[in-house]
Order: C-alpha cells, then structure tokens, then sequence
C-alpha cells in the first residue's frame, strides 16, 4: 500500500479530483458521541483550495469593504472576490455597484488604483471606456472597425455581480446568483455587526492607513485564530508582560492595559467571564469580559451609550468581540478594532488587508488611544500579530505529518456548549444556534465547529453525489 | 554648537546600521535621545503615507525611548516567537544627505534578512529622514522617520528589520 494511503479514512480520488464522500469525511462531526475532528488535509490540499475558491469565495456573499469607504458619486476602490478582481464604485446617481474589474475586450484589468474617484474607467490596453455605471461608453475606432452585427448586438458593459448588499454600510458582493438575501445569510449576525456600528451615532469609519501583510500557511488559520481564545496566553506573553512592565513603571507612554491582572474582579471560581456563540452560515463571536473597560477608547461615552442604545447594549460593546463573517472578514474588538479581511492566494500562502475601525466623532484623546493601542497589538510590526502568524506557519509545517491526519484541537468546551442562547445573548435579542459560557480558562474549540459545518456544507452541497454523503448522528 | 556635518551625520547613520547587525541593542538605544520619536508611517494609498500619527495609523510610532525599550525587552524576552531565533540582518545604507536647514539628514536603506528557522530572506527598503540633538559631547537621534517603499509585510516586521 502506498505511503499515503492510510493518512485518509477514506480511499483518496484521482489527484486534482475529490468525491463528495471524500471531502464529507475530513470533518469527523459526531455530535452524539461528543467528537469533532478536522483532518489535516484540509489545509494542505490544492484540490480543496480550488473548491474552496470557486464555491465559497466566488460561490457566496463575501464582505467587500465599508459603505464610508466611497461616500460621493463616483467614488471606488478595488479589491478581489477569490480570485477575481472587482470595482467596488458609487455612480452618478449615488448608487452602489459592483464590477468584474475586466475590460470584456480582451480581459484586461481596467481600474488601476486602489481608489479614487472617477466618472470614466479606460482599459489601458485599447482604451474601451467605461462609466461609473458600468455601462461602455466608447469603443476605440468603432466606426472603421468592419465589426458585424453580432458584435452589436453584444453587451459590452463591464460584467455586474449579480447580487450585492448593504447592511448598515458593510458591503457585500456574490460572483453567484443563487444565494439566499444578504439579511438572511448574514441572519443572527446582523445583532453583532449593530454593536460596531452604533458606537457612533454617526456610525462607522476607517481610520486612514491601511496595512497589508502575508504569511505562509493556509486562510483557515487566520479564520480559526480570531475566535481562538486559548492561544491568547501562550503566544502573546511578551505583550502580556510588556502591558505589566508599563504598568509598574508607571510609564507615561499611550497605551491602557485593559487585561490588568490587579484589577481583576472577585470572580467565583467557574463564573461566567466569557463565551462563544455559534450563528447560522458559519459566522461565529467569541466574547471576553474586559479587567478594565475604563482601558477603552470607547469608555469615554459611557453614559452617553447607556442612554442612546441602552446599558445591556452598552456593556456588550465594552465586551473584547471577535466576530467572523464567514468566510472572509473578521472584527476584533478588544484595546482597539481591527477589520481584517482574509485573501487566499494559495494553499498555504494568505493575504490579510488590516484597518483600524472607529466611531465617527470620538474625542481626539480617544482616538489616539485607539490608534496607539491598534498599532502596538494588531499591526504585523507590532507586539502580537507577528506571533500569531509565525504560529500559523509552524501549523502549516506541521500538517505534513502524515502519521496522525486528525487535528484535536476543536474538543474544548464540547460538553459545555448547548443548543440556543444563553442570559449574555438574550440580553442583546441575539439568538445564536449554540452558545458556551465559562471562566477564563474555557478556551472554547466548539466555535471552529460552526465554520467547518458550513464550509464543509458549502463544498459537499456543490460536489455531485457518488455515494451516501456521512452525516452526524444528531 | 557646531552645525551637523556631513561626517557627524555618516558616522552616526553607519553606527545605528551596525549596531543593529550586531544586535548590540543598549549602545543603539544610546544612539537617541530620551524624548526621540520614532516613526514608521503606513501608507494610504499607493503614492501617499500617512502623516499624522494621532490620527492616521502608523506601522510604529513611539514617542520616547521606554518604548524602544520595549521592544528591546520583547526580542529578548524569549516570550515571541516571532523573535526566536532571530532574523540576521545586513543594513545597507547609502546616499547619506545633510539637509541645508536643521540638523537632519536623509538616507536611502536596504535591510537584507534572513530567518534561520524557515531558511527564508527578504529585504526592507525604502528611505531615513533623521533629526539629529548634539547633546553634551556627541550627537543623537531626536527623531527617525523609516519611509518603507515595500509596505507589504512578510509574516514579520520590526525595528530590527527596518
């Protein structure tokens, strides 16, 4: 028997090809015998990149940017679905529209920049104009172009996605057709994405510079870090540390320690400090009470919140949320917010587009805090982040052993998770499908459970049947 | 007081390089004052960086050397990951120009490195803008400002890498 062949529970397929049955059995998903194991392969393997590409980035809704980014007619900035370039524009109207960012000439990429504001869009290659409509405006020498009717009667605007959305100023585009509305895929965590954006009154915006950085390993890692809270302690002790020595020295720098260990409450052992919920279509929120919110930028509208969206509201925005929306964006709220989008370039190589968030109108000392505190935590120069994606490296490397194909690490928490919302949830009107509560050393690995249903779902769903897809007993 | 020269402003420019290359971190933190900024901008867009750091985002920006400290503390704190093993490094830095007004001077830089761990290497480049304090019987670093040209980051950076 081949080397390979016993790394799979199931017969592996031709290469470049994989049965539904195949694919169904890297998630071994037993609810009723309290077990869920991912297998390494699905961060390893080309063939599932390429599914993962074309049936859930361009198969989907995917979130493309914020409504803030382009606010007058004529506004844009490009940016990718999957693969495929798209121009994410406002036309004369003032109304929002996405665009494959291809000249249907002959293919090229039209829009150069990464925004602006423009009427026209003129592929660099024959010049075939566009407006901001997507319609065509001009074909270069049409008139002595000897082209026939066919060719008329073609369309030769830009291609429109065919399905786009706004929620609340977070836009979203899908490359397919056949999904369910925006409201309905985005479901529960609509209840979420209104805790970001009513911070403000005046809602939402970015804070100018936008950092880029790539590492070496699979997208699943950055999806599966942002809702991991059992990592926190072990990869970020110098940042840890460094927010206690700073403390100590009474050190005049821009930084709060909103995790200061001597301002901990009297928590009983067990209580309920922190959680996760599990919405519908894979998206996910692991919550964290604050030490110290007065840590906070945000803190300085106390009572201002508490009176404009009420103090059950309130506290939950003092809350650290990291929230996915399944599969390419997540937000992390914690001594600062981080939008972070996710672009899988290959199978083990990711892009993330990083922006700091913030409430439109805070003070400028708020404002400096949030920034200071982005910049020491969140920035791949930073104090945090470069750990996180060396750890993601290591993983990749690590997924080469093919002795044991079955990862553990989705087991904690899975007797403690349950069907439903919790008094936390309630407290909001959210209703997630699960929900665990527990202390700081709960480290909940059920949230990864919502992701891989859905993406597992999303992939066994657009592969055709060869045999009886493995389903959970529950 | 004499005007910053040309080799006051080299001398100072290749010692920081060294230093750093030869991870002899406490005579680099010497090399600035005790109120220096430190300042690696982002950038908005593909032509404009950002300016203004209490409103815009930085890549890092400290003001006073306990941050730089800091960050000192952390590679060899044994606590990162990201900083164990470290990078080796090579500065290379060149077109060394005094400014006409102030004691500043600006540099062009290319920071070979390369990860022991993975086996992999990259350069950071782009430009120095200095400000320079004499203070007692040398000069220092009041302020350095590290224009990255190439602002897509390779898993890591840090101020030893730039």
């Amino acid at each position: 028997m081949p080397a390979t062949e016993k790394i799979f529970a199931v017969p592996r397929s031709d290469p470049g090809t994989i049965k539904r049955s195949e694919l169904s059995a890297l998630i071994d998903d037993r609810p009723g015998e309290r077990v869920f194991r991912v297998n390494r392969r699905v961060f390893t393997d080309p063939t599932i990149f390429d599914l993962e590409m074309k049936h859930i980035f361009e198969g989907g809704w995917v979130f493309l940017g914020l409504h803030s980014q382009i606010p007058q007619p004529h506004d844009f900035f490009t940016t990718n679905i999957g693969r495929v370039p798209v121009i994410v524009t406002r036309d004369g109207g003032g109304e929002f529209r996405v665009f494959v960012n291809s000249c249907p000439h002959k293919g090229a990429r039209i829009c150069q920049l990464q925004q602006g504001n423009a009427k026209v869009h003129v592929c660099p290659y024959h010049s075939w104009s566009f407006d901001s409509a997507g319609r065509n405006k001009a074909i270069k020498g049409r008139a002595g172009g000897h082209y026939g009717d066919a060719f008329d009667q073609e369309s030769h605007d830009l291609y429109a996605l065919p399905r786009i959305g706004d929620y609340r100023g977070f836009l979203f585009g899908s490359l397919n057709a056949d999904v369910p509305s925006l409201d309905d895929y985005l479901g529960e965590a609509r209840r979420l994405l209104d805790l970001i954006v009513d911070q403000s009154a005046s809602g939402l915006e970015l804070v100018p510079g936008a950092v880029t950085f790539t590492y070496e390993a699979n997208w699943k890692l950055q999806l599966e870090n942002c809702s991991d809270q059992y990592h926190f302690s072990s990869v970020h002790p110098s940042y840890l540390k460094l927010l206690d020595r700073r403390a100590e020295s009474q050190w005049m720098g821009t930084t709060r320690n909103m995790w200061d260990p001597n301002r901990r409450h009297d928590e009983a052992h067990g209580a309920a400090t922190g959680g996760s919920y599990n919405l519908a279509n894979g998206h996910v929120l692991n919550w964290r009470m604050p030490d110290a919110p007065d840590a906070l930028p945000l803190y300085e509208q106390k009572d201002a919140l508490a009176e404009r969206v009420g103090e059950a509201k309130r506290d939950w925005m003092f809350f650290s949320r990291n929230l996915t929306i399944f599969p390419n964006v997540q937000f992390a709220e914690n001594a600062s917010s981080q939008l972070r989008i996710i672009r899988p370039l290959s199978v083990d190589r990711t892009e993330m587009r990083t922006f700091c968030m913030a409430p439109i109108g805070e003070s400028a000392e708020a404002r400096r805090l949030r920034i200071r505190q982005y910049e020491d935590f969140f920035n791949p120069s930073g104090l945090a982040t470069p750990d996180d994606a060396v750890v993601y490296e290591a993983c990749q490397e690590g997924y080469a052993s093919s002795g044991s194909p079955w990862l553990q690490g989705y087991s904690r928490g899975i007797c403690g998770k349950v069907d439903g919302g919790n008094d936390f949830s309630r407290a909001i009107g959210l209703a997630p499908e699960q929900s665990i509560t527990g202390d700081r050393t709960l480290g909940d690995e059920t949230i990864f459970h919502a992701y891989y249903r859905a993406w597992r779902q999303r992939l066994a769903d657009a592969l055709p049947e060869d045999a009886p897809v493995r389903e959970g007993v529950a | 007081m004499n005007a910053l020269t040309q080799a006051d402003a080299e001398h100072l420019i290749y010692s920081e390089a060294l230093y750093l290359d030869q991870r002899r971190w406490e005579d680099w933190l010497e090399l600035y004052t005790e109120d220096a900024v430190y300042w690696v901008p982002a950038w908005k867009n593909e032509s404009e960086r950002t300016a203004s750091p209490d409103s815009e985002i930085s890549l890092i920006y400290y003001e006073g050397r306990s941050s730089l400290m800091d960050r000192i503390w952390r590679l060899k704190s044994g606590l990162s990951v990201a900083s164990t093993p470290l990078r080796r490094t090579a500065h290379l830095v060149t077109n060394v120009l005094v400014g006409s007004e102030g004691d500043v001077a600006t540099a062009a830089f290319a920071v070979h490195h390369f990860d022991p761990k993975r086996r992999t290497q990259h350069v950071f480049f782009g430009r120095y803008e200095y400000e320079f304090r004499r203070s007692e019987r040398s000069w220092r670093i009041a302020r350095k400002t590290t224009i990255l040209a190439n602002d897509q980051i390779p898993t890591v950076a840090d101020f030893y890498l730039l």
